[in-house]
């Protein structure tokens, strides 16, 4: 977007908020320039942090395992949670587990749920990894973004420039016009 | 009528601020009353060190006397009681010991002040903040006038200013802002007052074809004058100018004309053309497509003011109350107050010379209209009138102590 000031109507007030209006209207959506230069030198774990994510997190989740995921061996389906009676009750289940495995096998659901622990911690890790590329293209983005914005600008300034450029052709005519024009010294009679 | 002028330096060679700005007062007002200069032998402004010899001389046909500086600025002395004057629990005696050790320390300039006060019907004080003038004024402040010169620096807020302001017998205020800034501070909306700034120095004749080839400065440019220096804002506006150019391929240049104080950087876009002559001055601004200001603080710009007259437009901090308010009210430029801002005002100014024509043109009206010699003088006489006929009370209201009392 360009705007026009016609000669003989100036308001600098009016100007100043057209300038407002067009830099808004430019960054809209977009980071300031100042905030895109604060993210860039940042570490990555700061701008994770300021996405709302934990820039801890895959440590997070290796230290306290426990609380997300499970451990899964070939005694873990014997297990009792219920103190000393526990341990008579997970004795009784070892002395039937042959008969136990007259009726079915339960090695490949322990085996399938063992392995699932162990996948469970691989999503993980790469959902961090994802995340941290995720944010770094969209900072990409941003700044491919913010880069055809100046070029935009740059192209809107060269086209304005283009336009006075064959108006001045226009000004130095009348002021071979009207030599005496202008009311005031010498250099008021010099509009480049 | 018999004017004395007060000020901390004056010399042919003292160029800008209330110094040269007193020196015009003073030289215009020769014409209307016997007028005389008092001040100090001092030159710089950072150490007061004595330059000039003391006693009388005449400099452009004015009696000037001179007083030595007792002791010149001890740097360090005056930063420790800048600290502690500035801080937020500190004695009011602070402030007049950092009055004293910000200078120019001369009491015997204060001294022939009280002595001589009936040689003179009126004494014009210069710049509020200096040890001559607080201390002067409050010797005579009955047959005071004081031009202020304030900035937004905070220094006014210091507890011993807004009581003196209630003291002079009138006040020539340089600005709208600067009244409304001492006014809301002192609350000495009584004393009365005028909004002067003041005239320049007008060339007759302007030579931008001979500047240009002169200067080697073919292509358009911004120009800037003044000293070069942080608290100018020059380092910002050498920022703000390379992004500028970068972002935009502009072909402006920026020229600078003044005392370096810091590092101008080496950039093809940005020529410093030194300290050059009035002349040359006027001539630099006459080919130029409009004036920078990038300064936070001032009371008023005179090369703002002198732009205008040579019908140039300005681009001026608008970060500075006096600039922000004087270009509006003018018509006659635009302003910034952050990068953006900047880059699409130069842009839009650089781009549009209808524009620029127009905004340069509304500027010598406005000055036409305030700062001839004539207005400014009319302006000082009738403050002047205001002042001798004016019947106070000398001493301070109860409700007011004298500050100097606290010491």
């Amino acid at each position: 977007m360009s705007f026009e000031i016609k000669s003989g109507d100036v308001d600098v007030d009016a100007i100043m908020r057209m300038i407002r209006k067009r830099i808004e209207e430019k960054k809209q959506g977009l980071y300031t320039d100042e905030e895109i230069r604060e993210i860039a030198e940042h570490r990555l774990d700061a701008v994770l942090d300021a996405h709302e994510f934990n820039s801890d997190f895959i440590a997070d989740l290796r230290s306290q395992e426990g609380r997300w995921n499970y451990h899964f061996g070939p005694e873990t389906i014997y297990r009792s949670s219920r103190g000393g009676v526990g341990g008579l009750l997970e004795g009784v289940r070892r002395l039937l587990r042959p008969l136990q495995k007259l009726v079915w096998n339960p090695n490949p659901m322990i085996a399938a749920l063992s392995r699932q622990s162990d996948l469970n911690t691989y999503y993980v890790h790469l959902l961090h990894n994802l995340a941290v590329e995720i944010t770094k293209l969209n900072l990409e983005v941003q700044d491919l973004k913010n880069r055809n914005l100046q070029l935009q600008g740059r192209l809107e300034f060269q086209a304005r420039r283009e336009k006075t450029l064959e108006e001045m052709v226009v000004y130095r005519d009348d002021a071979v016009a009207k030599p005496g024009s202008g009311g005031g010294g010498a250099a008021g009679n010099d509009p480049a | 009528m018999k004017l004395a002028f007060v000020v901390q330096r004056y010399g042919l060679d003292i160029a800008g601020g209330a110094e040269y700005h007193c020196r015009l007062v003073a030289e215009h007002m020769a014409r209307h009353a016997e007028v005389c200069v008092l001040t100090t032998c001092a030159s710089d402004y950072l150490t007061w060190a004595n330059h000039y010899p003391e006693g009388r001389e005449l400099l452009n046909g004015i009696p000037v006397h001179r007083f030595k500086v007792k002791r010149p600025r001890d740097p360090g002395a005056f930063a420790d009681w800048t600290d502690r004057a500035f801080r937020a629990s500190h004695d009011p005696a602070d402030e007049l010991r950092w009055l004293e050790e910000q200078g120019p320390f001369a009491p015997r300039l204060v001294r022939h002040i009280e002595r001589h006060r009936d040689d003179h019907d009126l004494f014009v004080f210069f710049s509020y903040r200096y040890y001559p003038t607080w201390h002067g004024l409050r010797a005579v402040r009955d047959k005071a006038l004081l031009v202020p010169t304030c900035e937004e620096d905070g220094v006014y807020r210091l507890s011993i200013f807004p009581p003196f302001f209630k003291l002079p017998r009138a006040i020539v205020y340089n600005s709208v802002e600067e009244r409304a800034l001492i006014e809301t501070v002192s609350g000495n909306q009584d004393v009365p007052g005028d909004v002067v700034g003041v005239g320049s120095a007008l060339p007759d004749r302007l030579d931008a074809q001979g500047f240009r080839e002169r200067s080697g400065l073919t292509g358009p440019y911004a120009l800037y004058v003044g000293r070069i220096d942080e608290n100018k804002g020059c380092r910002q506006l050498f920022d703000f100018f390379r992004r500028y150019r970068g972002e935009t391929g502009s072909k402006l240049a920026l020229a600078l004309i003044g005392k370096p104080v810091i590092e101008i950087p080496k950039d093809a876009g940005i020529v410093h053309l030194g300290f050059l002559s009035d002349e040359e001055k006027w001539n630099a601004l006459a080919a130029s497509d409009l004036l920078i200001m990038p300064s936070r603080l001032e009371s008023l710009s005179m090369v703002t003011l002198e732009a205008w007259w040579a019908e140039r437009p300005v681009l001026v901090n608008g970060r500075c109350e006096v600039l922000r308010g004087q270009t509006r009210r003018a018509n006659a430029g635009l302003y910034y107050t952050s990068y953006d801002e900047f880059r699409e005002a130069l842009a839009l100014l650089e781009a549009d010379p209808a524009l620029r024509l127009q905004l340069g043109r509304n500027g010598r009206l406005y000055f036409d209209k305030h700062y001839t010699w004539d207005i400014v003088e009319q302006k000082y006489l009738g403050l002047i009138a205001t002042a001798t006929q004016r019947v106070r009370v000398s001493q301070p209201s109860p409700s007011q102590p004298d500050p100097a009392s606290v010491s």
